[in-house]
């Protein structure tokens, strides 16, 4: 059956990519959604819409936050059940951070306490908080970021956290994702010749291969780096060759590093205050101005936090490059003198933090954010004209039929019904009473709860006609529109905060950012619906047209 | 200021570049300019110059990291835009070649 190279690889780009596509799916449009996931947090959250700060002052203000945090029930429940017992009631502290972007209005941070477990001496449990830098009011937990918190996750682990099985599935799609790249390209007979080709006159089959081709193509390098670098942004969990198989040495390892560096990499015991962070602060600016890179702090974390060996870290913030953070600076805490200044990165460090930098974007370059998103979208388009192609190449072979229809209904699922799920989480973001507990948490069972259903629908009005799709398309694409536009008037019943606001009078990007996003997507459905209403239409006709000429002949 | 000019041009020199390169083909040429056959040679080297400015000009903006993302998402999207024109409004194109005999 597949006598060719040619034919073994079409079956492998068709087969595998249909059944990795769904993920892919939403690999590519959450991912898309998360160039912007602080700006969704912002609509989603409207006492946090305010301008973007740096850094606060350690000294009087993040040195009253760490000390009283604690850590996370979740993770106090897990750790008590790995060492089956107890927990003392004062857990030790390992360590306390805090990371910042230029686009962070609300800081994030995190504590790391250690675990008695004689099983594992490195066993340890975290803590989080999210506050307003400016006075240090503390973000109530049960609010979702629904950008950064919600949709980013969902885009490399699914929300499935059961062993971290989503984050598996996301890495056999972007490594089957990286096979069809190289399938496709070799199927493709016409590769430059048919470079900007699209013929959207031709029948849909054709048609969708076209733009298939073309969304493959155009935005092959994008494609590629993006699921190559996802791999290695997870490597530690996929090869997990360092914490797993080789546990002694890569300890060893640290802390040979930490040696080599002047660093203590065990806590002394003995209790010790922490001298000003905020004149460390001070010299590490001054050391990088010295080195022609100015730049305010990104990444502070202190290690073994009120010990005699405890260390203070500042990390460069990476908004002028693709490297996120960097040019570390490690001061003693306690005596508040420099321990060790980071070289430049070596080569392979330096592809590294490249790869993870330019998929994590956490630098400041506003047209470069849209470029992305672009090529998501693209990526979106791609995936979608294939199980179109698909579908319409097998709707006239009726033994294929009941195939057809599922593969149709999972495609509207995954196309259009997660766009619906998308637009309803934001107005039940908008909807559900401030006061109610466990907010967030609701929010997400009624944006699965809208998927389930956009699901059904497909299911339930799917059906298999050439050339033309299943209603299912259309009534979704209503829909989308629907919650699209109710998206932004509630936004702007609930908070006040309408487009002649954020844009003209008290400009503010992020919301005013989504809120056009979102018109102008009600705006492409209400199109698409139509167009589609048009194609229903004329198909109706050509067979209405072919039964009765039928008739005819058969007399 | 200066440097979002630098950058629109690059812009600019990547759409034009992709434009030239996509009408060095006989087929999108007849879509913009009737029957003729295009000189490919010539608009193949055009596109390499203004690609190669559009580079230039994103290194310059940009810390070079940066600038070469820049450049490979310009050149995608410009290579999606020209398809598109080529696709529903073609003779949109036709000021990149209208000096061509």
């Amino acid at each position: 059956m597949l006598q060719t190279f040619r034919q073994s690889m079409a079956w492998l780009h068709t087969w595998f990519g249909l059944v990795l596509g769904f993920v892919l799916m939403a690999v590519f449009f959450f991912g898309s959604l998360s160039v912007f996931d602080r700006e969704i947090d912002r609509w989603a959250l409207p006492e946090t819409r305010f301008e973007p700060q740096p850094m606060p002052s350690y000294d009087n203000l993040l040195a009253d936050v760490f000390p009283n945090m604690e850590a996370e029930e979740e993770e106090l429940d897990a750790a008590r059940k790995r060492i089956g017992g107890e927990l003392p009631a004062q857990l030790q502290p390992v360590g306390w951070g805090a990371y910042t972007t230029h686009r962070d209005p609300v800081l994030d941070v995190f504590t790391e306490y250690s675990v008695p477990n004689p099983a594992d001496p490195f066993d340890h449990v975290h803590g989080h908080l999210t506050l307003d830098p400016r006075n240090g009011t503390v973000l109530p937990h049960d609010r979702l970021k629904i950008g950064s918190e919600f949709f980013y996750p969902l885009h490399y682990s699914l929300h499935i956290q059961w062993q971290q099985l989503g984050t598996w599935i996301v890495g056999v799609a972007a490594l089957i994702m990286l096979v069809a790249l190289v399938s496709g390209v070799i199927i493709h007979r016409r590769l430059f010749r048919e470079l900007f080709t699209f013929r959207p006159g031709k029948r849909t089959q054709r048609s969708s291969l076209d733009l298939h081709n073309l969304t493959g193509v155009v935005a092959l390098p994008f494609h590629f780096i993006f699921a190559l670098s996802g791999l290695t942004i997870f490597a530690f969990l996929y090869l997990p060759v360092g914490e797993t198989v080789l546990t002694t040495p890569a300890q060893a390892h640290l802390m040979e590093e930490a040696v080599s560096r002047g660093l203590p990499f065990e806590p002394a015991g003995e209790p010790a205050p922490i001298a000003s962070v905020d004149a460390m602060v001070m010299e590490a600016k001054k050391r990088w101005a010295e080195r022609g890179m100015p730049g305010e702090v990104g990444f502070l974390w202190v290690t073994h936090p009120g010990d005699r060996n405890s260390f203070v870290s500042l990390f460069r913030a990476g908004s002028d490059r693709v490297a996120f953070v960097g040019q570390g600076v490690h001061f003693d805490a306690v005596s508040g003198r420099v321990l060790y200044e980071e070289p430049p990165p070596s080569v392979v460090a330096g592809i590294n933090e490249f790869l993870t930098g330019l998929h994590l974007q956490h630098f400041e370059h506003w047209p470069l954010r849209w470029l992305y998103v672009l090529g998501g979208l693209l990526g979106c388009t791609c995936i979608a004209t294939g199980f179109i192609f698909f579908t319409e190449k097998r709707k006239r072979n009726l033994k294929d039929a009941a195939l057809v229809r599922r593969v149709d209904a999972l495609a509207v699922t995954a196309v259009t019904g997660m766009v619906v799920a998308a637009g309803t989480i934001l107005v039940a973001n908008r909807l559900l009473p401030v006061a109610l507990p466990h907010r967030g948490t609701w929010e997400e069972v009624v944006f699965w709860l809208a998927w389930l259903l956009a699901f059904a629908h497909a299911i339930w009005r799917g059906r298999a006609v050439p050339g033309s799709l299943s209603p299912a398309w259309r009534e979704q694409c209503w829909a989308i529109a629907l919650l699209a536009v109710t998206a932004v008037v509630l936004n702007w019943i609930t908070t006040g905060d309408h487009l002649l606001k954020t844009l003209i009078t008290e400009r503010y990007w992020p919301v005013a950012g989504l809120d056009l996003a979102l018109l102008a997507s009600a705006a492409i459905a209400i199109r698409v619906a139509f167009l589609l209403r048009g194609r229903e239409r004329a198909t109706a006709f050509v067979d209405s047209q072919g039964s009765r000429a039928l008739e005819v002949v058969r007399g | 200021m200066v440097e979002s000019l630098l950058l629109a041009l690059g812009v600019a020199s990547g759409f034009i570049g992709m434009g030239w390169l996509a009408l060095s083909m006989s087929q999108h040429w007849q879509q913009v300019r009737d029957t003729s056959l295009p000189p490919a040679k010539l608009l193949r080297a055009l596109a390499a110059v203004a690609l190669l400015t559009s580079l230039f000009l994103c290194l310059w903006v940009d810390h070079p990291s940066i600038a070469v993302l820049v450049w490979v998402m310009v050149i995608s999207a410009s290579a999606f835009l020209v398809a598109m024109l080529l696709a529903w409004r073609p003779r949109w194109l036709k000021p990149l070649v209208s000096w061509a005999h």
